[in-house]
C-alpha cells in the first residue's frame, strides 16, 4: 500500500506516523500549505513534497490520507476517488453535508474505497463499553454522559477558528463521542443544544440525545480545558454502571525541576499499539480483503449530519428531531 | 452571642432526619426541644435515641420551640410550615420547597404574614470550595460566568421518594433543587428557560429516575443538571455533587463530596467512601440558627426555595411537551 498524506498538521502527522510502522505500507509523498510544511514530515516518512492536486493524480500512490482542514476534505477526496485511489479522511467526513454527499458519490462512481477517521471506535475503553453493552453485561442502558476536553487548539491553527471552515468545538470534537454514542446505541430520536464561542478560542457545548425509549445521552465539548486533553464517559444501565476519566488511566507520568510535565524527557506509550495506527491496519487488511471499511463514508455522513442537528439545535434554540441520512 | 435558640423537629420521614437530629442536639447555639412525628412510633423512637423529648402532638412540640426543622415528606411541608408560622415558630425545611407552586408560595405568603422566617436546606451553598467559588466569580478570577455542567447523581433513596403524590416527582424532584439553587446562587441570576430528557429506567418505578436539564439563565449563560438517580447499590458512596464552571478567563471542577477516604472493608464485603469534609448540614443549620438568633434575614430564603422548584416543575413540563419551557409560562 503506498499512501499519500495531505496535510502535515496534528492529523497528517499522526496518521503519516501510524502508516510507517505497518508492514507493507510506505508513505510516498506529502502535501501542506504552504508546500514547505511538508518538508519535515516528509523527510521522516522519506518521502517526497508533492502538491496535493500532484498527490492526488500520482500513479504510484494508492490511497489518500485527507487531513486538510475540514472544509478542504471533499474537493481534495473527490479528485483522488476520480483518479482511482482510495480515500482515508480524518473526521469530520466534510464540513457539511452536501460536501460529504458528493464524497460518498464520488468515490461510489469511482469503485473506490472511502473511509473515516472516527478513531474512538478503536480506543479500547470505548470498544471494551461496546462489548460490555452488546453482550448484556450492563443491562439496558439508562443514561449516559460523555465528556471530551482540550485548551483552545485555535491558537496554535487559526482554522479551527473559524465555523466556516471547521464547525467548531461541535464538529472538531463532540463528533467523536456523536459518533460513539451511534456506534453504542444505534440512531437517536431527537437532539437539544447548547453552546458558546468565547474570546481566546474558547468554545464550549453542551447536547442532551435522545433514544426513543432509552437511553438519555448528555455530552460535553470543551475547548475551555486549559490544562489539556481528557476524555471521559459513564454509561449506566438497569445491571450496572462503568465509569471511564482518561486523567486517571495514565500508567506512566514524569515529573521533574523543569515543571509536571516539563520537556519531552522520556516516551510515554500506554498502549503497545496506538488507536491511530490500529485504524489504519484495520482498514488496510480490509481493502486488501476486498471488505468494506468500519467507519465508511455513509456512516461519516451521519455522524456528521447528527453533529450538524447539534448545531442547528444550538442555534435555533429548539428541539431537533433526528432522521439519519440513508 | 450566648442566647440559645429552641429549635424542634417535626417528622423523621426525610432520609436526612436523623443527621438532623444529631445537629440539633450537637450546635452550641440550639437548645433542642425535640421531635413530633406523624408516625408516633418512628418518632418517638428517634427521640430516645437521641435523648430528646418526644412530642405526642405538633402543638407540643410548637408551644416548646422558636424554631423547627421540617423532615417530613415533601408534600406535607406545606401544613407543617402553615402551623408553625400560626403559632409564630420560625421553619427551615427540607427540599424541595413543596411539591407545586401553589403550595410553595402558601408557605412563604404564611410566613410572611406571621412574621416568622422561612429557610430552605441547601448545604451545597455551605461548602468551603463552593463558597471560594463564589468569591471567585464576584472577585472576577472567572471572567464572565458562560456555562456550568452541574450533576447531582445518587443512589435510589427508596422509601416514599419514588411516591408521586408524597414526593411530587422522583430524581428531578429529589436532585434537581441542589443544583439550581447554587447556579443561581454562584451566576447572580435567574433561571429563563429549561429543557428536560426525563426516563424512569432502572428501579421499575412510576417516577422518573433518570433526568438531564438545560437550562438558559436571563444574563445569557447556560448549564445542565444531571438529577438521576444512577449510582447503582454497588457505587461505594450515596452520590454526589460537582459543578463543572467555564468562565472567559478561567475554568473551575467543584467535587463537594470529593474529601473521602476509601474503606475497603472485609468484613462487610464492601468498598465504601468515608467523608472527612466539613459537616455541610450542621453549618447550613448552624447559619440558620445564627440568623435568627442576629436578627438577619436567613441565608437562605423561602423564595430561593420556590425559584428552585420553579426549575424542576419547569422540567416536568418540558418533559411532557418536547418542548423547551419558559420559567415565565409556568407562573402563569
Amino acid at each position: 500500500m503506498r499512501v499519500g498524506v495531505l496535510g502535515a498538521g496534528f492529523a497528517g502527522a499522526m496518521h503519516a506516523h501510524s502508516a510507517l510502522g505497518l508492514d507493507d505500507v510506505q508513505v510516498v509523498a506529502v502535501a501542506a500549505l504552504p508546500l514547505d510544511h511538508a518538508a519535515a514530515l516528509a523527510k521522516e516518512c522519506g518521502a517526497r513534497v508533492a502538491t496535493a492536486e500532484e498527490i492526488c493524480a500520482a500513479p504510484d500512490v494508492d490511497l489518500v490520507v485527507v487531513a486538510t482542514p475540514t472544509h478542504l476534505h471533499a474537493e481534495y477526496a473527490i479528485a483522488a476517488a476520480k483518479s482511482g485511489k482510495h480515500v482515508f479522511c480524518e473526521k469530520p467526513i466534510a464540513r457539511t453535508r452536501e460536501q460529504a454527499e458528493a464524497m460518498v458519490r464520488a468515490c461510489d462512481a469511482a469503485g473506490v474505497t472511502l473511509a473515516v477517521g472516527h478513531v474512538v471506535r478503536y480506543f479500547p475503553e470505548y470498544q471494551r463499553a461496546k462489548q460490555l453493552l452488546d453482550d448484556g453485561t450492563l443491562g439496558r442502558p439508562a443514561i449516559a454522559t460523555l465528556v471530551r476536553g482540550n485548551f483552545s487548539v485555535g491558537s496554535a491553527r487559526e482554522w479551527y477558528l473559524d465555523p466556516a471552515k471547521s464547525g467548531g468545538v461541535v464538529l472538531d470534537l463532540m463528533l467523536h463521542d456523536l459518533d460513539t454514542v451511534r456506534w453504542w446505541f444505534g440512531e437517536p430520536s431527537r437532539v437539544y443544544a447548547r453552546r458558546f464561542t468565547g474570546s481566546a478560542g474558547l468554545e464550549y457545548a453542551l447536547a442532551t440525545i435522545r433514544y426513543d425509549d432509552r437511553p438519555i445521552v448528555h455530552i460535553e465539548a470543551s475547548w475551555a480545558e486549559h490544562s489539556g486533553f481528557r476524555t471521559g464517559f459513564e454509561l449506566r444501565g438497569d445491571r450496572g454502571m462503568l465509569v471511564h476519566d482518561s486523567r486517571a488511566a495514565s500508567p506512566l507520568t514524569v515529573q521533574s525541576p523543569a515543571g509536571p510535565s516539563g520537556p519531552a524527557m522520556m516516551a510515554t506509550p500506554t498502549l503497545s499499539e496506538s488507536p491511530y495506527r490500529r485504524q489504519l491496519r484495520d482498514l488496510f487488511a480490509r481493502i486488501r480483503r476486498g471488505e468494506r471499511p468500519r467507519v465508511d463514508g455513509h456512516e461519516g455522513l451521519r455522524s456528521l449530519a447528527l453533529g450538524l442537528a447539534v448545531i442547528e439545535s444550538a442555534d435555533s434554540g429548539a428541539v431537533i428531531e433526528w432522521k439519519a441520512p440513508a | 452571642m450566648s442566647r440559645r435558640l429552641r429549635v424542634g423537629l417535626i417528622s423523621c420521614a426525610h432520609v436526612h432526619a436523623l443527621g438532623l437530629a444529631n445537629t440539633l442536639q450537637a450546635l452550641e447555639h440550639v437548645e433542642f426541644t425535640g421531635i413530633h412525628d406523624e408516625e408516633p412510633a418512628r418518632g418517638n423512637a428517634a427521640a430516645t435515641e437521641h435523648g430528646a423529648r418526644w412530642h405526642e402532638t405538633l402543638d407540643g412540640l410548637l408551644a416548646a420551640s422558636e424554631a423547627v426543622v421540617i423532615a417530613s415528606t415533601n408534600v406535607d411541608h406545606r401544613r407543617y410550615t402553615e402551623a408553625a408560622a400560626t403559632m409564630g415558630v420560625h421553619v427551615l425545611s427540607e427540599k424541595p420547597l413543596a411539591t407545586t407552586l401553589a403550595d410553595g408560595r402558601a408557605m412563604i405568603d404564611a410566613c410572611r404574614r406571621a412574621g416568622v422566617q422561612l429557610g430552605v436546606a441547601f448545604p451545597v451553598r455551605s461548602s468551603p470550595a463552593v463558597v471560594a467559588l463564589k468569591e471567585a466569580i464576584a472577585g472576577g478570577t472567572l471572567g464572565r460566568m458562560r456555562a456550568v455542567r452541574a450533576t447531582n447523581p445518587g443512589q435510589y433513596p427508596g422509601r416514599w421518594f419514588g411516591d408521586k403524590h408524597l414526593a411530587g416527582g422522583g430524581a428531578v424532584m429529589d436532585h434537581t433543587v441542589h443544583a439550581a439553587d447554587a447556579i443561581r446562587w454562584l451566576a447572580g441570576d435567574e433561571f429563563a428557560r429549561v429543557h428536560a430528557e426525563l426516563g424512569s429506567f432502572i428501579y421499575g418505578l412510576a417516577v422518573e429516575d433518570c433526568g438531564v436539564l438545560t437550562c438558559d439563565l436571563v444574563g445569557g449563560a447556560f448549564a445542565s443538571i444531571d438529577c438521576s438517580w444512577s449510582r447503582p447499590r454497588t457505587f461505594p458512596t450515596w452520590g454526589g455533587v460537582t459543578l463543572h464552571v467555564v468562565g472567559e478567563k478561567a475554568t473551575v471542577d467543584v467535587d463537594v463530596f470529593r474529601q473521602t477516604l476509601t474503606h475497603y472493608d472485609d468484613t462487610a464485603g464492601y468498598t465504601r467512601l468515608l467523608g472527612w469534609g466539613d459537616d455541610l448540614t450542621a453549618r447550613m443549620v448552624g447559619d440558620f440558627v445564627d440568623a435568627i438568633l442576629a436578627g438577619r434575614d436567613v441565608p437562605i430564603s423561602g423564595d430561593d426555595g420556590l425559584r428552585a422548584l420553579e426549575v424542576a416543575i419547569a422540567a416536568y413540563r418540558s418533559a411532557e411537551t418536547k418542548r423547551p419551557v419558559a420559567i415565565a409560562d409556568i407562573r402563569a
